[in-house]
């Protein structure tokens, strides 16, 4: 055995010592360090039965099964951008709130129980409250129907087909037989059925968006104003927003506003279904009704 | 200064130690193809909702069965605290099926880390074979502290530290729910492969092998040497993923099968070898059979 080859093999051994010092104790280091950053700074909105937040970041095993099984697939993985929480789901309300489908597929879905099995049916979940966050834009508390500001929206292009066959078929739905008539002569139609109103939204021209606008502040139905999120909501067995008389605490007006009840779960389909440009009712993550009331 | 003593096997053919290109890749191609197969059997099951193979290779339920990787399921219930029936389930699944295919098998029949990081081998090889870079080599034993430091500080902390930086569930994540900003920490271990250390992820650090590489000890799938065929060329160490495993019984002949859990029998040696003294065996029951 040479020196040189001794000398070689020394560098060699001290090279692996030190390195493998600095990267376990980097390692250590950095993971306890980078544990408080890596918090999540904003809340999520989590799938139904989610554990509180600490425990269901512990649990989450990040495989996304829940995410596969959701009908109206609106759970999303979050990016790194959301420290620990990567590949955990969440969902966006505004783009699709949860609709608390029958079985709750994501809970049965889960392997980790972050989604907590003992959560049965949709209206037991606690996902967060909604709360009227913007009152100054909230149609129901101007006291304004939805439909005309509806085809607004669509006349200015602002939504695609599937909306604007939404919007037609909503206000179809709300005329009187007498009204019916006139907007069956209105297009030369043959009835109102589904059929017949998807093929007159394919075919609709801004100018009769124009007429159905006026027609619609006309109507009998624009007495009413809008509560879009009171029939959206996916909870029927209980009313989970009444409309009563409240004086807004800023401009200390009174009006009639949509107030949410105890048995709001937080799902986010007032939010996504909200009609305003940017939703007047939304979603707090993780808060609870009492909070808000105590 | 060898301490390694050199097995001179019977009928030695010292004309055939230098020999250039080996064209048979069977095993590396049929590899591929399954490492490929399942990769895509997971984007597909989402994708077009053919619902086979659920899920992403830290947790899938394959036709209903849950499979759950061990490590991420160790983190999980040490930082949690709860021990879920459906986890268990998972392990013990994942651990029965490896078992019977031997254990790291995970590594280069699933991982696709793996097969990127083959990849960046060979492009490592390439630079290194031009002197454009030195290779740099770490203690192998650094994995199994890593592993127990994960999983402590997935206990001290009470999050899954681990799983936000395990590239393997990142690239897994990535393919079945589309790409996400963690490639890159992904793609800069690559890179760190190839010009500095070869395979360093998956050979010192990765901590989801360790896993499979407990379960590689005692599964009785293994590479199998036949002393009488071999003619110790030792090219079989050269193509090997994890050389050192051959030491054992090709170099010492200790051992007819190979046993070391690290092999992750990928089936490099068994292509390689001229001689057919390489092939898949099962240890224990080859007799009985």
């Amino acid at each position: 055995m040479t020196d040189k080859n001794n000398k070689t093999l020394m560098n060699r051994r001290r090279f692996i010592k030190t390195s493998t010092a600095i990267i376990v104790g980097g390692t250590t280091l950095a993971g306890l360090g980078a544990t408080p950053l890596l918090r999540s700074q904003t809340v999520l909105l989590r799938p139904p039965g989610a554990l509180e937040e600490d425990r269901f970041l512990a649990s989450c095993i990040k495989c996304g099964q829940c995410l596969q099984v959701c009908p109206p697939q609106v759970i999303q993985l979050a990016n790194i951008t959301q420290g620990f929480a990567v590949g955990t789901p969440y969902i966006t309300a505004r783009d699709g709130g949860c609709i608390l489908c029958a079985g709750l597929p994501c809970v049965l879905a889960c392997p980790t129980g972050s989604l907590n099995h003992d959560l049965s049916e949709g209206k037991d979940a606690q996902m967060g409250l909604a709360v009227i966050s913007q009152p100054d834009t909230c149609l129901s508390v101007r006291g304004k129907n939805d439909i005309p500001h509806r085809i607004n929206q669509l006349i200015n292009g602002q939504t695609d087909t599937t909306n604007s066959r939404h919007v037609i078929t909503d206000m179809f739905s709300r005329l009187t037989s007498s009204e019916k008539e006139t907007v069956i002569n209105r297009f030369s139609l043959t009835d109102l059925k589904a059929d017949t109103v998807n093929a007159l939204v394919r075919k609709l021209e801004n100018e009769d968006l124009i007429w159905l606008k006026h027609f619609a502040k006309s109507a009998e139905f624009s007495m009413v104003s809008c509560r879009i999120c009171f029939t959206e909501c996916p909870i029927k067995s209980e009313k989970t927003i009444l409309f009563q008389e409240k004086t807004d605490p800023e401009s200390e007006q009174t009006a009639i506003w949509p107030v949410i009840q105890k048995s709001c779960v937080g799902c986010g389909v007032c939010e996504e279904r909200c009609p305003t440009a940017e939703a007047s009712i939304t979603i707090i993550p993780r808060k609870k009704w009492m909070e808000v009331q105590g | 200064m060898s301490k390694i003593k050199t097995f001179k096997g019977p009928g030695l053919r010292t004309e055939n130690i230098p020999q250039a290109k080996h064209k048979k890749n069977k095993w590396r191609n049929i590899r591929w193809f399954v490492l490929l197969f399942f990769n895509i059997l997971f984007f597909a099951s989402f994708y077009f909702d053919i619902q086979i193979l659920e899920g992403s290779l830290s947790a899938s339920r394959f036709l209903g069965f849950h499979l759950i990787d061990p490590l991420a399921a160790f983190q999980v219930i040490l930082s949690s605290r709860i021990l879920m029936v459906n986890l268990v389930i998972g392990v013990i699944t994942i651990f029965i099926i490896y078992l019977m295919l031997g254990g790291r098998t995970f590594c280069s029949w699933i991982c696709p880390y793996h097969w990127l990081a083959e990849l960046g081998e060979k492009i490592h090889l390439i630079l290194k074979h031009h002197n454009k870079i030195k290779e740099h080599a770490f203690d192998k034993k650094i994995r199994y502290i890593f592993y127990g430091l994960f999983l402590g500080l997935s206990f001290l902390t009470g999050y899954t530290i681990f799983e936000t930086i395990n590239p393997v569930a990142i690239i897994s994540r990535s393919i079945v729910y589309g790409p996400a900003l963690l490639l890159v920490w992904v793609f800069a271990l690559l890179v760190f492969e190839v010009v500095y250390s070869k395979r360093a992820w998956c050979r010192y650090f990765c901590p989801v092998g360790v896993s499979y590489q407990l379960i590689g000890y005692v599964s009785p799938l293994r590479i199998k040497w036949d002393k009488e065929k071999c003619s110790n060329c030792k090219r079989c160490q050269n193509v090997c993923l994890v050389p050192y495993v051959l030491h054992n019984s090709v170099n010492k002949d200790n051992s007819m099968y190979i046993d070391s859990g690290a092999c992750t029998r990928c089936g490099l040696c068994i292509d390689i070898c001229d001689d057919e003294a390489l092939s898949f065996g099962l240890k224990y029951l080859d007799k009985i059979i």
